[in-house]
């Protein structure tokens, strides 16, 4: 609707005379920020602002020249300005957006395991206090506290408002907090770096009365990170009472299971993908 | 002339002022919307034709089925009135004239077999049935009890043209045939033999002196051809949609169908109930039914269709109907069984009004009320009663916010709530209440009727939900709404997870967090624009041309001259030349 | 003629009547309330059963004395809200199996229809001879009672908190745990190609997933898409296993060109309780000849573990998925009380079989 009426009052102005006032709009307009524009001439009659997310539309008396409040241009953007008496005159300008006031940051993925190698991507949009981009030159500086008291930083010129790093993941499992800041205002998001899929997976047996109790050693990863509880660990016995099995979370880091024996057993362990060691034991007590 | 209080007949208008006294203040009370079955299911059909009176394909049942499998035409006045009155006054009114409508067809019908005096207490004992009742206020079966008395309404002028040849009589006859069969098309194929036929045979007794019985039963065969090819005309799209798609599926359990002598609650529901204190009268509806020669035909209608009524307590439904049995309910032959037994009773309450008098007309009255009074109590007693008392209206906001409407919902446990939830919400369900107009393989190939209340079919049931929710992806349904802690545990397994609570957990929202939003699903069901403009013309005209012709062509108005009253013994043929 | 037809009219309404309720087994059901066989006074008894009639069924036990009424009525309605609270026996098959006219004893199938899907349960019932009639000898198992105790139970929950419909577009979303089919094999059945394989969660939280099967013509436009239903434990912690199956009803190998796997995986709240133990699993013919593999369940924790549903997968000396099954245990998993299992396996697949995996999956009704 707003590019019909932008090309009717455009039709309109062309096809005035020549003769008619003059707008003059100033070169350097930051979004949100007040200005006017001259006009030479008569400036008595209907004015209109158009811009990307504006429509406006108000009665001017005689005057040099015609403010526009900051509120009015507010989106970065091509805006133009039109005076209509006895004939329309109009003249474009783009308004800039303003000092970077906040940001964007995306980072990804919220969940990395350890000691990987660019694993971690942190993306910063500088916006203006109105959410438009600021193309303009900055400088965004980036980052990185882990809970276990590491922490890092780099410093990231913006290209066409977006500044943009990788990071490898530490070989630590800690909650890392990356952080984006410019001026004033800084961003941080956390990304957890968790233990990779456990190693070295061990497991010894001793009986509990009656019942074979089989526990695994701390469960660790290749780094020496403890894997997190909850994660399953199963355990299979096989002996002549036939096959057993449990699926059993560690919990403080270790997994645990109960089970009857009858004879001679053999059992196993696995977490995922990976085997841990087997067990041989004897009869029940 | 006797003038004596117990003799006189009683006029129409008073039977109709007492049928609007009863009924009235009840429908007012919406009572069918809260009490009944299937009052809320016509509510839903009017609801869409109010929104798309000229697209019968709604989007919001078995993802997407065509109206044009259900005769519309009740629907569509209750749709008419609704832009006044709003839906569930509309469709309370058209309640309403169905059952005053019920009282001036008992009279007419009544009139060509019996006195006028007969007549009168027939349309006067109308309002009382223990069906009509049970029909509206329980069943809450709108196109039987409309389509009804509209058919009583053409059988006189059927009766009249087959006599004597009377073409306005020809024309005014097809034309409430065809209104009637745009009501509702199974009351009146059941209506062509149980009432239509003991008719012509009345006209065939009846028949004017120089005419013979073979041209009384050709003029009958006119009016059938005719009324035939307009039935075919005015409901196209409803044969176009059953031919395409031919009743297949596997046929779904139904109370009205089994022995009512092995279940006496079915017994109560399905007989007791709807006949009520007729039942007293039964008996000498056949004996006096028997012994006159007039009434013979009446009689014999009147028995096949007490057979009927009476579902699978005998086997005659099941050897005359096939595969049919499995598909029809049996309710609604109480109503045509009755309505076809008034007469006779007018003629019985005659006989005793005249021996007894006032102790008579206590009797009868008491037994009146006690009748209509237990059907009404039946519906607070009943074990099968439906269950109002949920409040539906948290899952309409629920699936009206937020963009849910994007995918399909399917209730469990909300019984006949369904049509409330579907009259009132934007979104689309995979089920819903109307078991001829599903397609969908995971209805068909079970013997079960709405998933919501699936657990009352057992296996089938189950299963038929199972290959529901195993297809949800298919069909966009994301959201189940449980009123029965039975379903939670398929729910649970099946990978769905409770998201909301309602009413301090009265009912919970479960959602499958995969579904990809809904798309049409393609259906060769969908009718075509033609089609919807029929159905949004055809049988709306035909009422308006019904009305038009019962002001404009106003019936002859000596029409009662010469009538012969009954129980009449001549020794001579009489006739009756005009008898309405 | 009048008297005549209105008779006429009476007779035939009665015999209508009459002709009816003989077809409606009427008699047969009178003859079976005699009791006159031992597999009437089974049918008998079950036909109490079904209408819950359990006064009249417990009556007509030759030991009730020694039958507690609660016990019996509970081997048929469950307890504990067990997947027999959530049935009903819809009907049943009886055959006798040998009598010596003062004994017998009879097999029972009994189906139940319940929450979850149909349910058989096979019974051998024990008959004696009684006076004129046959009659019962129920025997019921003591139902397993748990000495007082205290439990400790580490809880072990993860809570997810998703972003906001507020927040700005910039804030990151908790990623979807990653989960990786490990395995998949399309086995062609009599009357269905079923698709089987395993499914492993690698993240360090827990999941929710669903696994998507395409059938593919040969220019790779799908034929049909079915999912994995019930056929999978849907929670996976991490590290977690699961067997799934997903089955296409009438389609045969030689009409598809490939398959298309789709897992699909969401963050949800979980819990790492219950967990059960699986032991004593065997494979072996059960009472009616079926090759089953069948164990006992144990509940590790402190909580009742309503209704267990087992998952097998079996792997060929390969170590290949080559079947899947499934099946609901009716009975409720009471701590450290073993409950026995049993799930069906073709006989062509049993051969095959070289080694299985058992999962058990569980709905903890949160209301009991």
């Amino acid at each position: 609707m707003r590019t019909v009426i932008t090309w009717l009052l455009c039709s309109l102005a062309a096809a005035m005379p020549a003769t008619a006032a003059e707008l003059h709009a100033p070169k350097d307009i930051a979004a949100g920020t007040d200005f006017s524009i001259t006009v030479n001439g008569d400036s008595h009659g209907t004015f209109y602002l158009i811009g990307p997310a504006t429509a406006e539309k108000r009665s001017v008396e005689n005057g040099s020249e015609i403010s526009i409040p900051g509120t009015d241009i507010e989106k970065a953007g091509n805006y133009q300005a039109i005076l209509c008496s006895d004939e329309c005159v109009s003249t474009e300008f783009y308004v800039h957006a303003a000092e970077a006031d906040r940001l964007s940051l995306l980072v990804h993925p919220s969940r990395v395991p350890v000691a990987t190698t660019n694993a971690i991507s942190a993306v910063a949009i500088a916006l203006d206090r109105f959410h438009n981009i600021v193309f303009s030159h900055a400088q965004v500086d980036f980052s990185v506290n882990s809970n276990n008291g590491s922490s890092a930083s780099h410093a990231q010129p913006t290209n066409r408002g977006i500044a943009w790093i990788r990071l490898t993941s530490a070989a630590k499992a800690s909650s890392a907090k990356i952080s984006a800041a410019v001026g004033d205002t800084t961003e941080t998001r956390v990304v957890e770096q968790v233990a990779s899929e456990a190693c070295n997976l061990h497991i010894k047996s001793y009986w509990e009365a009656n019942h074979l109790v089989v526990q695994t050693d701390p469960v660790r990863d290749c780094s020496g990170n403890n894997v997190p509880d909850g994660t399953v660990v199963s355990f299979t016995k096989t002996d002549r009472s036939g096959k057993t099995t449990v699926d059993a979370p560690i919990k403080k880091g270790i997994a645990k299971a109960e089970m009857p024996v009858v004879g001679n057993a053999r059992i196993s362990v696995a977490s995922g993908v990976v085997l841990g060691n087997e067990l041989n034991v004897g009869g029940a007590r | 002339m006797d003038t004596s209080f117990f003799r006189r007949p009683i006029p129409l208008t008073a039977s109709i002022l007492v049928a609007l006294a009863i009924h009235g203040p009840l429908l007012m009370m919406e009572l069918p919307l809260k009490t009944s079955y299937d009052a809320n299911f016509h509510v839903f059909f009017a609801s869409h034709y109010a929104q798309h009176w000229f697209n019968p394909w709604n989007e919001k049942w078995f993802a997407g089925f065509s109206q044009t499998t259900y005769p519309p035409l009740g629907h569509q006045w209750v749709a008419m009135f609704s832009y006044i009155l709003g839906l569930p006054l509309a469709c309370m009114l058209v309640y309403l004239i169905a059952i005053l409508l019920l009282v001036v067809g008992v009279y007419r019908l009544s009139r060509l077999w019996v006195s006028e005096r007969a007549s009168s207490y027939a349309a006067f004992l109308t309002a009382f049935l223990g069906t009509i009742t049970f029909l509206v206020y329980s069943a809450g079966q709108l196109s039987t009890v409309l389509s009804a008395p509209l058919y009583l309404l053409a059988l006189p002028y059927f009766y009249d043209w087959s006599r004597s040849a009377d073409g306005r009589a020809l024309l005014k006859g097809v034309v409430l045939t065809l209104v009637a069969a745009a009501v509702h098309h199974v009351t009146l194929i059941f209506g062509s033999f149980m009432f239509a036929l003991p008719v012509l045979w009345l006209a065939c007794i009846d028949r004017e002196e120089e005419s013979s019985i073979g041209k009384v039963i050709g003029r009958g065969i006119v009016f059938a051809i005719l009324a035939g090819i307009g039935v075919a005309v005015v409901l196209a799209p409803y044969w176009i949609s059953l031919i395409k798609h031919p009743i297949e599926q596997v046929p779904i359990p139904h109370a009205s169908r089994s022995n009512f002598l092995l279940n006496i609650d079915y017994a109560i529901n399905y007989f007791f109930i709807p006949y009520g204190a007729l039942l007293l009268a039964m008996p000498f509806v056949v004996w006096i039914g028997a012994a006159s020669r007039r009434l013979r035909p009446l009689m014999l209608g009147f028995w096949v269709a007490f057979l009927f009524s009476l579902g699978g307590t005998t086997p005659v439904p099941k050897w005359l109907l096939g595969r049919a049995f499995e598909i029809l309910t049996f309710e609604r032959f109480t109503l045509l069984a009755a309505l076809l037994a008034l007469p006779i009773v007018g003629v019985l309450a005659e006989m005793l009004l005249d021996r007894y008098k006032a102790a008579a007309a206590v009797g009868l009255s008491a037994a009146a009320v006690a009748t209509m009074a237990f059907a009404m109590g039946w519906i607070t007693w009943s074990p099968y009663r439906p269950d109002s008392s949920l409040d539906v209206n948290p899952v309409i906001n629920f699936m009206d916010r937020d963009g849910h409407d994007k995918y399909r919902y399917l209730t469990l446990g909300f019984g006949n709530s369904i049509p409330k939830i579907s009259t009132y919400s934007h979104a689309n369900s995979v089920d819903g209440e109307y078991n001829s107009a599903r397609l969908l393989p995971e209805f068909t190939h079970y013997g079960t009727a709405q998933l919501t209340s699936a657990k009352f079919f057992g296996t089938a049931g189950m299963e038929s939900l199972r290959a529901m929710l195993e297809h949800a992806n298919k069909y966009g349904l994301k959201f189940i709404f449980v009123h029965d802690p039975y379903y939670i545990p398929l729910l649970n397994f099946a990978g769905w997870r409770q998201v909301e609570i309602f009413d301090s957990g009265q009912i919970t929202v479960w959602a499958k967090d995969d579904v990809p939003p809904a798309h049409p699903i393609p259906s060769d069901a969908k009718p075509t624009a033609l089609e919807g403009i029929l159905w949004g013309t055809l049988p709306f005209g035909f009422s308006l041309l019904a009305i038009l012709l019962a002001i404009f062509m106003r019936d002859r108005a000596d029409a009662s001259r010469n009538l012969v009253e009954f129980p009449a013994i001549t020794q001579e043929p009489v006739f009756i030349p005009e008898a309405r | 003629m009048k008297w005549t037809l209105a008779i006429a009219i009476f007779a035939a309404t009665i015999v209508l009547v009459i002709i009816s309720w003989f077809q409606s087994g009427a008699i047969e059901r009178r003859r079976i309330s005699s009791a006159d066989t031992p597999d009437e006074a089974v049918r008998l008894l079950l036909s109490r059963v079904k209408s819950h009639n359990w006064d009249a069924a417990y009556a007509q036990l030759a030991n009730s004395s020694y039958v507690d009424k609660d016990n019996f009525i509970h081997t048929f309605s469950g307890d504990d809200g067990s997947l027999r609270t959530y049935a009903s026996l819809e009907n049943y098959d009886v055959w006798p199996l040998h009598s010596n006219g003062r004994l017998a004893t009879v097999r029972t199938k009994l189906h139940y229809s319940t929450a979850v899907g149909p349910l058989d349960d096979v019974r051998d019932i024990q008959v004696e001879h009684e006076g004129d009639a046959w009659k019962v000898l129920w025997s019921t198992a003591a139902l397993p009672k748990l000495a007082p105790q205290v439990i400790p139970v580490n809880y072990l929950r993860w809570d997810v908190i998703n972003r906001g419909a507020a927040d700005d577009w910039g804030v990151q979303n908790v990623d979807s745990p990653r989960v990786r089919i490990v395995s998949m094999n399309a086995v062609q059945r009599p009357d269905r190609i079923v698709i089987v394989g395993e499914i492993v969660n690698e993240d360090t939280v827990p999941a929710y997933v669903d696994v998507n099967a395409t059938l593919l013509h040969a220019d790779g436009s799908a034929i049909t898409q079915e999912n994995s239903f019930d056929k999978i434990s849907h929670i996976l912690l991490p590290k977690q296993v699961s067997p799934y199956r997903v089955d296409f009803p009438g389609y045969r190998l030689t009409q598809i060109k490939s398959v298309r796997m789709d897992a699909k995986s969401m963050l949800v709240p979980a819990s790492a309780d219950p967990v059960i133990e699986v032991t004593g699993q065997k494979l072996q013919k059960d009472a009616l000849g079926k090759m089953v593999l069948s164990g006992d369940l144990v509940n590790e924790s402190g909580a009742i573990v309503n209704i267990p549903h087992v998952l097998a997968s079996y792997y060929d000396s390969n170590g290949k998925v080559i079947w899947v099954s499934d099946g609901y245990v009716d009975q409720a998993l009471l701590p450290q009380t073993p409950v026995s299992f049993a799930v069906d396996l073709p006989d062509d697949i049993a051969s095959q079989a070289h080694t299985y995996h058992v999962v058990v999956n569980s709905f903890v009704n949160q209301a009991s």
